[in-house]
């Protein structure tokens, strides 16, 4: 008896839920022709990865760069097209000899706490960035300041830049989004730890606030002393997986998604509700060797594992063909860029520099990798690693989301447990500088750089500390033409791919700006 | 003394007829066959794996990434044109092997605190017992999350884990059984002629509590089964490149509106060997508890 009451009730139960499902929803309200429908400025985008920080000083990545830009501006922004735009600077200009540069500053402009920014703000900003009072606490990407020797305040709204030597990229430097202008107030507070999550800049948008792991909320500034944004507010999504993003996307959950997957792009093409977007991208990515590692210290190993990856194939099946084969450690579009590349696909040539350099009889090698955080990162490596097992090279995989991996890869050699590790990074200054000197000179070891494969190399060094401050465009241009060469017979990288953008945006959501620094801005978006 | 030589010679003989009778209960018992098959064909697979397909299981073929079922490649091929049928065959030898060692890991170690538990009592039994009311306290999967992330990822640490995961469900069962068998008069019997401790439970007590550890491992295995699979999915489980079914149905997930081969087939088999242990462990709890055996 009691058993059939039991199955009784679990039929009920299931014919229950079944009914619930099906149950048809509730009939929406007929819209009112004559009443104006508002809809909603909420956008929601999602992003692969979280922004490890947000203060200046600890930034180290595009998704960190993509979310700051909405609140906090920079002095020089770099538009789409590549060209240098006014934003808190309204003009610049060098000094005659060369050593100095003025910046005339937007007058009027308010921080979101009120506070009034003017060239005593500037001052600040950079000075916290350089670490004037304290070396030690300076910002990771405290080079792209390298060659200044002093901020000036001239007047309430000019500023004079001192350089040591003539700096030439310090214009494009400016335009770094982690060389925003925050509230010195706010930094004060964040030095001391405080609202350490929650800038205050001038931009578009305000800090509402950051769910860690899951979200980022930004509401309209109203007092902006641009156009002010048509959205009420911007939401940022934490979603790694790429095929997660696109099922937010179809079902409406998110507007836009950013680094759609590869397999998705074409069934998102035919769907008439959604618009894929291609852009370029400045990014080139890399598996980089630990060249403090013995094993890596003889460039025969570095070469060989070049010549041991099937760059096309990689780019053909895993990116469905976006992207290319990286051609040099920077891509075409930067300045000072040279084809060199690329390491042609050889296992024979990889086996007998493997054999020379005395490891015929197989290696084995960490190679430690992010996921989530570039195109298809953990697949590009399971390919890898297969690739390189064809050559005796047995590659042990560990995986981390980004923040901690950041925290892993980013340290001392003493520290470092990879022999191998996936980064990619976005010449974002459009100048070969940015992209050379932060990831090839010996001064930019880590934990305060971005040489993670500790490569030094004194002629290296001597070339880009002269092409650093060489005016004469085309001087400059011949001499990171040489670095380019060097690097790329020296090969302290993997060199894999050029990266090619794709996101996809809900047809009904107008004016996102898709940047091939990877940044998706919402400034002037609305949704229809 | 004489006595229990003569004992100790007629036990053979009981204990065939015993497994015989559980033998012919088991067979009539059509579920627990198909358990058994289901289990003889993964054995199978899993032992002749290389036999069974011509491809590698890690060999790549990026020219034919996520390719259909066909004749050339029976289930299909992943992301990275690796053959699904191989990575399937080979994965079985990673599951069964996480199921019986783990399982044999929780059972050397719970058993015996179990059966020490139960048989002494008193103190030791009170302070065991409340660490294993810990233990119990952490859901199993979560437990061995725990223990991964303590020992470091890697298929013999899924073991390891697991294996510790399983301790307090042998711990509690053992020491039920003992508990019940060691107020026997056979074991006063034993306890009044003066046997050593030690060889009351291993000789006395120990047999009779072997039906319900015998099922249980079955169960358990199972459930090894299903938690190194979880933690494969996590990513906990085994790393790339080894086939494991829940670390390729993590990877498979991806593709799963343009090519759901890479999800269902792992998916069947973590369904069907789990089912057949399943389905075994059932028949053999029928077949081993007498009372079930009288009634029909």
């Amino acid at each position: 008896m009691r058993k059939y009451l039991f199955v009784l009730l679990a039929l009920a139960l299931a014919v229950g839920v079944f009914a619930y499902g099906c149950a048809p929803p509730e009939p929406e309200p007929e819209p009112d022709p004559d009443e104006v429908v508002d809809v909603e400025q909420d956008l929601v985008v999602a992003i692969g990865a979280e922004p490890e920080n947000l203060d200046p000083l600890k930034m180290m990545s595009a998704p960190a760069a993509t979310v700051a830009e909405h609140m906090v501006e920079n002095l020089i922004y770099l538009d789409v097209d590549g060209e240098m735009q006014p934003a808190l600077a309204e003009s610049w200009e060098a000094a005659e000899d060369g050593m100095s540069w003025y910046l005339y500053l937007r007058e009027g402009v308010q921080f979101h706490d009120g506070t009034p920014f003017n060239a005593e703000a500037v001052k600040y900003n950079l000075d916290r960035f350089l670490g004037v009072d304290d070396p030690d606490s300076a910002a990771v990407f405290a080079f792209l300041l390298g060659e200044v020797s002093e901020v000036e305040v001239v007047d309430e709204y000019t500023v004079q830049i001192h350089l040591e030597n003539p700096f030439a990229p310090i214009v494009s430097h400016l335009s770094h989004s982690f060389i925003g202008m925050h509230s010195p107030d706010s930094l004060e507070a964040l030095d001391e730890d405080e609202f350490a999550e929650a800038p205050v800049g001038t931009g578009p948008f305000t800090f509402a606030s950051w769910d860690r792991g899951n979200e980022i909320v930004m509401e309209r500034n109203d007092d902006y002393w641009g156009e002010v944004p048509q959205l009420d507010s911007v939401t940022f999504k934490f979603v790694p997986e790429g095929s997660s993003r696109v099922i937010m996307l179809e079902t409406g959950e998110v507007h836009a998604i950013m680094a759609v997957p590869p397999t998705d792009i074409d069934r998102l093409e035919g769907e008439p509700e959604i618009d894929v977007v291609h852009q370029t991208s400045v990014r080139v990515l890399y598996l980089g060797f630990n060249m403090e590692e013995e094993v890596f210290e003889d460039v025969r190993v570095r070469q060989a594992l070049n010549y041991a990856v099937d760059k096309n194939a990689i780019i053909d099946t895993l990116f469905q063909g976006v992207g290319e084969p990286s051609t040099a450690p920077i891509v075409p579009a930067i300045f000072g860029y040279k084809q060199v590349g690329p390491y042609e696909y050889d296992q024979d040539r990889a086996r007998e520099l493997l054999e020379e350099a005395g490891y015929g009889d197989g290696l084995e090698v960490e190679l430690y990798h992010p996921t989530g955080r570039y195109p298809q990162d953990d697949t590009v490596v399971e390919a890898v690693q297969a690739m390189l097992a064809e050559v005796g090279v047995d590659a042990r995989l560990t995986t981390y989301d980004w923040g901690t991996y950041l925290d892993t890869v980013i340290v001392t050699p003493d520290e470092a447990e990879h022999d191998i590790y996936m980064l990619g990074w976005g010449t974002v200054t459009l100048d070969a500088d940015y992209g050379l000197y932060a990831l090839f000179h010996s001064t930019q070891w880590p934990p305060y750089g971005n040489n993670v494969s500790y490569y030094a190399d004194d002629e290296v060094d001597a070339l880009l500390d002269e092409a650093r401050i060489t005016p004469e465009r085309d001087v400059r241009e011949d001499l990171y033409h040489q670095i380019i060469e060097i690097l790329w017979e020296d090969a302290p990288w993997i060199f894999l791919h050029d990266e090619g953008q794709v996101n996809a945006v809900r047809s009904n959501v107008e004016g996102l700006i898709h940047h091939p620094l990877e940044n998706l801005s919402a400034w002037d978006a609305w949704i229809e | 003394m004489r006595d229990l030589e003569l004992t100790g010679k007629t036990e053979p003989l009981r204990r065939e007829t015993e497994l015989r009778q559980v033998m012919v209960h088991l067979r009539r018992n059509r579920a627990a066959m198909a358990g058994l098959v289901v289990l003889a064909i993964f054995l199978f697979c899993a032992v002749f794996a290389p036999l069974l397909t011509p491809y590698d299981p890690t060999g790549t073929d990026l020219s034919r990434a996520l390719e259909k079922p066909s004749g050339e490649h029976l289930l299909g091929t992943d992301e990275l044109g690796r053959d699904v049928f191989a990575r399937i065959l080979y994965g079985s030898r990673i599951s069964l092997a996480i199921g019986l060692i783990s399982v044999a890991i929780g059972m050397l170690i719970g058993v015996p605190l179990g059966a020490i538990s139960g048989y002494y009592g008193g103190k030791f039994d009170l302070f065991m017992q409340r660490i294993i009311d810990i233990l119990i306290a952490f859901p199993g999967i979560l437990l061995a999350i725990v223990i991964v992330a303590i020992l470091g990822t890697g298929v013999g640490n899924v073991m390891i884990a697991v294996g510790i995961a399983s301790i307090p469900i042998y711990t509690r069962l053992v020491r039920g059984s003992v508990l019940s068998v060691k107020e026997e008069g056979y074991v006063a019997a034993a306890k009044a002629l003066g046997l050593g401790d030690l060889r009351i439970i291993v000789r006395h007590i120990m047999p009779n509590c072997m039906g319900p550890i015998i099922v249980q491992s079955t169960f358990q295995i199972a459930t090894a089964i299903l938690w190194a699979a979880g933690l494969g999915f996590l990513g906990l489980g085994a790393q790339p490149p080894d086939p494991e079914w829940g670390a390729m149905l993590s990877k498979g997930r991806h593709y799963i509106r343009v090519a759901h081969h890479l999800t269902t087939y792992p998916g069947l088999a973590i369904l069907l060997l789990v089912l057949g242990f399943n389905l075994l462990g059932d028949g053999l709890r029928d077949a081993l508890d007498p009372k079930s055996r009288n009634s029909r």
